[in-house]
């Protein structure tokens, strides 16, 4: 029991960089219609951004080789702040110049974000190089800092990114329900053309739409690059479980691709801990073969079905 | 849809057969005149223009997203390997099992994630794109396989016993260009028309009794099928399989290549199938690599293909530089039989005008026969 309950600990953190990933998948694919495969290389990016204001001037680490720009070290909290901002203005920039021009073709747009993808991946690899790097966590992270619950251990790291990751999409949730924004977020998701005709700026909600989805996905990869280091495919492996999670939600609900996270982390965790022949590496595979599964039984995830035809 | 002028289509059909002459010339004396690393390169080009064929079936014909060509090249190799080391199969026959695997594999991706929106394909290719690799890594283990078996050629070829490299690229190429010729041969009949229609107006073809899904589905198959023909073939040159040969930035690479090249022949996926064998080449031949990455913002191949993208996805809205050539000469093609169909209407009304002219001319310029209306009198 113990060691169950060790496991479902162990896949908290992970459960939380998925669960990040899937929402901000969906909330682009919810207002734009575009699968957003940039998003994992997005929050990549952005994790090297906070490792630079993190470690101040390092000889390895600077944007120029000429002068200094950021002065000393921030702290981990700072830098992670600092390097969701960048990302949402990358965010917000990205559907401005990038996809709006080309956002009515779906088959452009995606291979939009793919070229967004590799230009990401190409410039970490000429500016940082591919060795891997450590940022730290931003909560205690020694071998103290733990509870003990039921003969499990339950580390604070791991508390604080789930909460942290829990609060940040609680209030992402507040500001959808209870603000304008919200009103009119959810306005344009709806009926995008209803929304032009009673005023709202939808051009202006759709880069508000990616910019936060930019900022989720910064916040992951800077949590999360205390538990995976950082390197440049840090973020693979994870967007494949981001997008499977997502897909749990019909890649339109955000909540439930929220949990697809917490799911399919549970699921990884579990197959690579009790099934002998399935390591660690191989946990990928049995979740992509799930996501067949659940496919071929329930095509729209675990939306209701009439939602998910509507879709086609 | 496109429209057949036939004023121009034997001209065509010429050009075409100069090109494919000039291919087979170029095939024979690069066979014949290159070193072995470059006939090999030209094989694996051959190959894998096979599996862009493909790509462009889907991309341009189907108008869906597959992101793991590459994986299915994989699962290909894979199969037309083990197909000779443990089933015993010839390998002159081993790129069929390989065909087998990929329509396979093609079909099972296919099946549920056609039921949903398209971005479900993309995602599910991707998925084994990344997968595909680990996959093969735990199966075949870290070292690479060798195929047991030889190409040696026929006597009669006159090849010399040491020049396998030579017959391989022979029987690369009669493969590949049988499968493109057949498979062109599909898409110029009504299947090729079904296709489009399932892509630009779905509901109309539904309407009409064409199955959309089941096309869907089959044309992700065959897609599947082509790759795996290719990974069969591939093995005819390499003669091993390794995990390291199929990374996901291989699949993004021949989507990106597929759709800045693709157009409404297959034949395109020939150009783009030696871009993505050679430029790497090129690079490497002018040092423009280091150990962490490409040095360089425009030397480096991952700007170039993620500028190939960006272009693409811009300058053609997602439909590849070959189509901006086949949209202006369609737009001849309207304009010449529109403006046919002008003249052939002021040609109808000017003779119509003259008809008339010259009935009024004659009910002017002739008297009228006062006689005929006289009675006959005895």
């Amino acid at each position: 029991m113990s060691l169950f309950l060790q496991r479902t600990f162990d896949s908290l953190a992970n459960g939380s960089a998925y669960a990040a990933l899937a929402v901000a998948i969906s909330m682009v694919f919810r207002s734009t219609g575009v699968l957003n495969l940039a998003q994992g290389q997005l929050a990549m990016f952005s994790t090297y951004i906070a490792l630079v204001f993190a470690t101040g001037p390092s000889p390895y680490l600077k944007f120029s080789s000429n002068t200094d720009v950021l002065g000393a070290a921030w702290p981990i909290w700072a830098a992670i702040l600092g390097a969701i901002v960048i990302s949402m203005v990358i965010g917000a920039f990205t559907e401005r110049v990038i996809i709006r021009p080309i956002s009515a073709d779906p088959v452009a747009a995606i291979g939009a974000t793919l070229g967004l993808y590799l230009l990401l991946g190409a410039f970490v690899r000429k500016q940082w190089g591919g060795r891997t790097m450590f940022l730290g966590s931003p909560f205690p992270q020694t071998v103290d800092d733990r509870w003990d619950i039921g003969g499990a251990r339950l580390w604070h790291d791991t508390v604080g990114i789930t909460l942290t990751m829990i609060g940040v999409l609680g209030l992402l949730a507040v500001l959808q329900r209870r603000t304008k924004v919200g009103l009119a977020f959810r306005a344009v998701t709806s009926n995008r053309t209803a929304s032009l005709m009673v005023g709202i700026r939808v051009s202006r909600v759709l880069m508000l739409g990616w910019a936060l989805a930019a900022g989720i996905g910064a916040l992951a990869g800077g949590l999360i690059a205390g538990e995976i280091n950082v390197r440049p495919d840090m973020m693979g492996r994870l967007l494949i479980f981001g997008l499977a999670a997502a897909t749990l939600g019909g890649l339109k609900s955000p909540v439930l691709a929220f949990v697809g996270g917490y799911l399919f982390a549970f699921l990884e965790t579990m197959l690579g801990g009790y099934v002998s022949f399935i390591d660690s590496q191989v946990t990928l595979v049995w979740a992509l073969l799930v996501l067949i599964i659940v496919l071929f039984v329930r095509p729209s995830g675990l939306l209701p079905r009439s939602e998910a035809w509507q879709q086609r | 849809m496109t429209t057949r002028n036939p004023s121009t289509s034997t001209p065509l059909r010429i050009v075409w057969v100069v090109i494919s002459l000039a291919f087979v010339v170029l095939s024979v004396r690069v066979a014949f005149g290159a070193t072995p690393k470059i006939v090999t390169d030209f094989s694996n080009s051959i190959a894998l223009s096979l599996a862009f064929g493909g790509l462009v079936l889907l991309t341009h014909y189907l108008g869906l997203l597959s992101l793991g060509q590459g994986a299915l090249v994989g699962v290909g190799a894979y199969a037309a390997l083990h197909a000779v080391n443990d089933f015993g199969v010839p390998v002159v026959w081993m790129p069929l099992a390989g065909l087998l695997a990929g329509t396979l594999v093609g079909a099972i991706v296919a099946i549920p994630s056609l039921r949903l929106p398209k971005a479900y394909l993309a995602l599910l290719t991707l998925s084994l794109a990344v997968a595909y690799p680990i996959i093969l890594k735990q199966v075949d283990g870290n070292l690479p396989v060798l195929l047991h078996g030889e190409f040696v050629a026929p006597s009669w070829t006159g090849i010399a016993e040491n020049d396998e490299h030579i017959w391989e690229l022979f029987l690369v190429t009669i493969y590949a260009s049988a499968a493109l010729f057949l498979v062109q041969g599909l898409l110029r009949g009504p299947i090729g028309r079904a296709f489009i229609a399932s892509r630009d107006e779905p509901e109309a073809a539904r309407a009409f009794g064409v199955p959309v899904y089941r096309l869907r589905l089959y044309g992700v198959a065959l897609s599947g099928g082509m790759a795996g023909l290719a990974g069969g073939l591939l093995m005819i040159p390499t003669g091993f399989n390794d995990f390291t040969h199929y990374p996901e930035e291989l699949s993004i690479k021949m989507f990106a290549l597929a759709m800045a090249f693709g157009g409404s022949r297959l034949i395109s996926s020939v150009p783009a199938a030696l871009i993505l064998i050679f430029l790497p080449v090129w690079l490497i031949d002018r040092n423009w690599v280091v150990e962490y990455g490409w040095v360089g913002l425009f030397k480096s191949e991952g700007f170039i293909y993620a500028a190939l993208l960006l272009a693409t996805a811009y300058l053609t809205r997602g439909k590849g530089f070959m189509h901006l050539s086949e949209r202006r000469k369609r737009r001849n093609i309207e304009k010449s039989v529109t403006a046919n169909r002008g003249a052939s209407l002021v040609a109808d009304q000017l003779m119509a005008l003259e008809n008339r002219l010259n009935q009024i001319e004659g009910f002017v310029g002739e008297p009228p026969d006062i006689s005929s209306r006289q009675e006959p009198t005895d």
